[in-house]
């Protein structure tokens, strides 16, 4: 948990300087408000007091938390979904319902984990009505065919470590089933541990577990097929 | 112990840590410590991951019109001199 708020801590920072640095560079002739916001993000004005005015109506203020915040939701629907027009309109809703409710923003966690968790629950809620099997149904740990013991021959030119990079994860990932996929990003890519996933879903620990190990099996398997690939390619 | 054990087991135990008994197997059988090597990678990978993906312009559009008409955005006010 600690660590996550650190990573969070970081992230915002990160994406802070980003998003002045990007509005900063936008072509001259754009709209008003987003000038207001430059000026609003370019004088260091801190988050805390734009969360303030954001809260009185200010919609520069509206639009200054949506450029500071935009690449996180948005990268966090779009890998619980794998799907682009979905995760942008679960990103519009996830921002209104945060427009919505910032009066009860009392600061006693950090903006970004209180937005962090909205979106979550934005997506989730998407996927319920969707009826998608999130999770498998209180699914045991009892072991299935595909689970059985891993004795790959001449295993050691298959190992991994090393060898893979982060566009192939992200490949991979979309070609996760959704459930899999859900349980990977909240847990190896946010940071949220089994207790909290098991809560937001609505499952056991155990399942949460379960479920992360598969994804991850899941995507051992998908990286040792890229690297040959890619290998072959470069021959 | 053998592999079949020690990989049911492991979905508990990967982030935290077994038994002795986990432990000596992981230690003495390179499939199985291939195997956890390779999983907890992908998880140290994905921690790695940062958020660049960017929404496209009308996610913005969308909220700003949405904002006016729920009447969530108070008008600017403007200040004179006197």
């Amino acid at each position: 948990m600690a660590n996550r708020k650190a990573a969070e801590d970081i992230q915002s920072s990160q994406a802070a300087t980003a998003a002045v640095t990007q509005l900063m560079s936008e072509p001259a002739g754009v709209a008003k408000r987003s000038l207001v916001t430059k000026k609003a993000l370019a004088t260091g004005i801190p988050e805390a007091e734009i969360i303030e005015r954001a809260k009185e109506g200010d919609g520069a203020c509206f639009e200054a938390l949506y450029s500071l915040h935009k690449r996180r939701v948005y990268s966090l629907c779009l890998r619980m979904t794998g799907n682009t027009a979905e995760a942008e309109d679960l990103t519009q809703e996830a921002f209104l319902q945060l427009y919505r409710k910032i009066a009860t923003f009392r600061g006693e966690s950090a903006f970004s984990t209180w937005l962090h968790r909205l979106s979550v629950n934005v997506v989730l809620m998407h996927l319920r009505k969707k009826g998608l099997p999130e999770v498998s149904l209180e699914e045991t740990l009892e072991p299935t065919e595909e689970d059985g013991p891993k004795k790959d021959i001449g295993a050691c030119d298959q190992v991994l470590a090393g060898s893979i990079d982060r566009v192939n994860l992200e490949r991979a990932m979309e070609s996760l089933p959704p459930g899999y996929r859900i349980i990977f990003v909240l847990h190896d890519i946010e940071g949220y541990e089994h207790n909290e996933i098991a809560e937001m879903m609505g499952c056991s620990i155990g399942n949460s577990k379960s479920q992360l190990h598969k994804a991850r099996m899941k995507l051992r398997d998908l990286l040792r097929v890229i690297r040959p690939m890619r290998a072959a390619g470069k021959k | 112990m053998n592999c079949a054990e020690f990989q049911r087991d492991l979905p508990l135990i990967i982030d935290t840590g077994g038994t002795e008994e986990q432990e000596d197997h992981l230690r003495s059988c390179e499939v199985c410590r291939d195997l956890v090597n390779d999983l907890r990678y992908i998880a140290e990978q994905a921690k790695l991951l940062i958020p660049m993906l960017e929404p496209s312009p009308k996610v913005w559009k969308g909220i700003e019109e949405k904002l006016k008409d729920q009447g969530l955005v108070k008008p600017v006010q403007v200040r004179r001199t006197l």
